[in-house]
């Protein structure tokens, strides 16, 4: 871990457990340094989320410490929030209300007053495509709209930090490509730090600088996608097994074909080749006569960082 | 690994702007605006409420008074039960306004305000300011519209005063009441369940349409403890003449002043009570 007193945002051993005993965060740990994109990757339920509300102080930690922008989410949470903004997983807007009302709710809430209000809407309306609709009620708008309208609405104050929780979850394949679009383009703001959750891993090898695998409240690997993916090395050759997949796991370790990196998903034996071409690897396995019904090979993502990691999907 | 490429371009600052946090005073006034917006977005929804008090002003008081017609404590039963109206308006329009409460936190519009850098009692003054001036505006259209049919209002000073002092406190109480609700029960359903038994059932032990002591012994001292039996007393001595009779129901005192103060006092203090309730259910009910 890299925390330090210049961190955006500093997490130490922070930790959630709800009433009724479910500990949706474990003690997790990382620090994101000023202008970084940071994700948070894992399935639902991982407690992304939760560490979100923690981070923007509408969940209350049951242990640990967290700062945003050197604020302390506990005992200087005012400080934090209006260093910050998020755009939460569920919509948040006022349906009822224009889009402009909305943006200027929100200014006005951040301290803004008139003229900024008007200068800082006026600056995020057109960069989102929302000129044509933004004296339109919110329940009229489209999914798509509707998501542009929250991110914007979220930079309207100029956060330091920005949280992006599954921004793009539930949008159909069109509006999601708009949307990370959009996401990309904000990294050219100077001093914005950005804090991503996702389970899409596109999303993350796409736009993250760093990125934080989680399970089971547990941060369970950190590092940049390329260097989570080094791991597996340059290729993974997929083999579906008929019959005894641990079997067929110690006939290619004896081989030395198989490391202790590699790992089964069911009747699926997953092994990273990190020595040798990828077809080398699958001509000598076929040559062993294992009752194989299929084997490909393909470069790693981080599902399989995930998988071997965790022994479950990221679409979970 | 295919790049994204920005089609967004945005104005950068050049550095990090320092900003104010917002005063106390601005923030209410946001989020009173918010509030007002989404409960009276079109004219429809603002003249709709203002139905339930013409009806009652218009049709049921003169209906009333023309049945039992007798006056009380020197009042007509007009203007009697006219005023009394504000016991049953006043609470039903303070239950319709905690229903936003409700469908801010089911509908997320909550944890947007609760990520605002403001202090969170904030948000529930926003909410009083707009319940408050909802139900003071159907008391006005009540008072006028009765005035209209025949009621007879006694105009001074000082009795305006009370009038609007114990209006005002009673407002504020039973908005109190309804943020509580509102952040208690899960659904809007349950809420709107509640709304019987806090808004409606009070109004008939509290000298309504006859004074207390009218009622059986154990009613009375009942009605007695309701902070809606002291409002409707207050209104009666400030605004129809009555000379201080339902206070001394109450009070049983032969200083009418003294009693005035005393069920102000009483209708202040559920006022202070039930907002302070309100501000911590919120506070440990919002932030899980």
């Amino acid at each position: 871990m890299t925390a330090n007193h210049t961190s955006a945002i500093q997490v130490e051993n922070l930790a959630k457990t709800y009433p009724g005993g479910v500990e949706a965060v474990k003690g997790i740990d990382f620090a994101v340094s000023p202008g970084e994109v940071f994700g948070l990757l894992g399935p639902n339920g991982a407690g992304k989320s939760t560490t979100v509300g923690m981070l923007t102080t509408t969940i209350a930690p049951t242990s640990g410490r967290a700062r945003v922008a050197g604020s302390d989410v506990a005992s200087q949470p005012i400080a934090a929030r209006q260093a910050s903004a998020v755009v939460f997983q569920e919509p948040v807007v006022d349906r009822g209300l224009t889009g402009r009302r909305n943006l200027d709710v929100h200014a006005r809430l951040w301290g803004l007053d008139t003229v900024g209000a008007r200068r800082r809407i006026a600056a995020v309306v057109d960069p989102f495509g929302l000129g044509e609709v933004i004296h339109r009620p919110v329940d009229s708008y489209s999914g798509g709209q509707r998501r542009r309208l929250e991110i914007a609405r979220a930079l309207i104050s100029e956060p330091q930090v920005l949280f992006l929780d599954e921004p793009t979850v539930g949008l159909d394949p069109r509006f999601r490509f708009e949307l990370l679009d959009l996401i990309a383009g904000l990294r050219a703001r100077s001093g914005m730090t950005i804090l991503l959750t996702t389970h899409y891993l596109d999303e993350a090898e796409q736009l993250c600088d760093r990125v934080a695998i989680v399970h089971q409240g547990r941060v369970v690997a950190l590092d940049s996608p390329a260097a989570l993916l080094a791991r597996l090395g340059r290729e993974i050759v997929e083999l579906r097994i008929d019959g005894d997949v641990s079997r067929a796991v110690s006939s290619l370790r004896a081989e030395g074909l198989a490391g202790d990196d590699s790992f089964a998903v069911g009747a699926t034996l997953h092994v990273p080749v990190h020595d040798r071409p990828a077809r080398e690897a699958v001509t000598t396995i076929t040559e062993l006569g294992l009752a194989v019904t299929a084997i490909t090979s393909r470069p790693p993502t981080l599902d399989d960082v995930y998988l071997q990691l965790t022994g479950e999907s990221l679409a979970a | 690994m295919t790049a994204v490429t920005s089609t967004v371009t945005l104005e950068t600052p050049t550095a990090v702007r320092p900003r104010s946090r917002t005063g106390g005073l601005a923030a209410v006034a946001t989020l009173a605006r918010r509030r007002f917006a989404i409960s009276a977005r079109t004219p429809r929804e603002l003249l709709i409420p203002l139905l339930a008090p013409l009806l009652f002003a218009m049709v049921v008081v003169p209906a009333l008074a023309d049945t039992f017609g007798t006056a009380v404590g020197g009042v007509d039963y007009m203007t009697f039960v006219a005023v009394a109206t504000i016991g049953l308006l006043v609470p039903l329009s303070c239950i319709q306004s905690g229903l936003g409460v409700v469908v801010d936190r089911l509908g997320g519009g909550l944890r947007d305000l609760l990520a605002a850098p403001i202090s969170r009692p904030m948000i529930v003054a926003g909410n009083l300011v707009v319940a408050v001036a909802l139900a003071s505006l159907q008391v006005a259209v009540l008072l006028g519209a009765a005035a209209i049919r025949g009621a007879e209002f006694d105009l001074e000073a000082t009795g305006v005063m009370w009038f609007v002092a114990a209006t005002l406190a009673f407002a504020v109480a039973m908005y109190g009441a309804a943020e509580v609700l509102a952040n208690r029960l899960p659904t809007q359903e349950e809420y709107i369940g509640a709304l019987p038994p806090v808004a409606i059932v009070p109004f008939f032990f509290a000298g309504s349409f006859f004074p207390i002591s009218a009622l059986p012994a154990g009613l009375t001292v009942i009605g007695k403890l309701l902070p809606i039996t002291h409002v409707l007393a207050l209104v009666r001595y400030g605004l129809a003449g009555d000379n201080g009779a339902g206070l001394h129901d109450i009070w049983g005192m032969s200083n009418t002043t003294a009693m005035a103060a005393l069920s102000l006092g009483v209708v202040a203090l559920f006022a202070v009570a039930l907002t302070a309730t309100a501000i911590r259910t919120f506070q440990r009910t919002a932030v899980r």
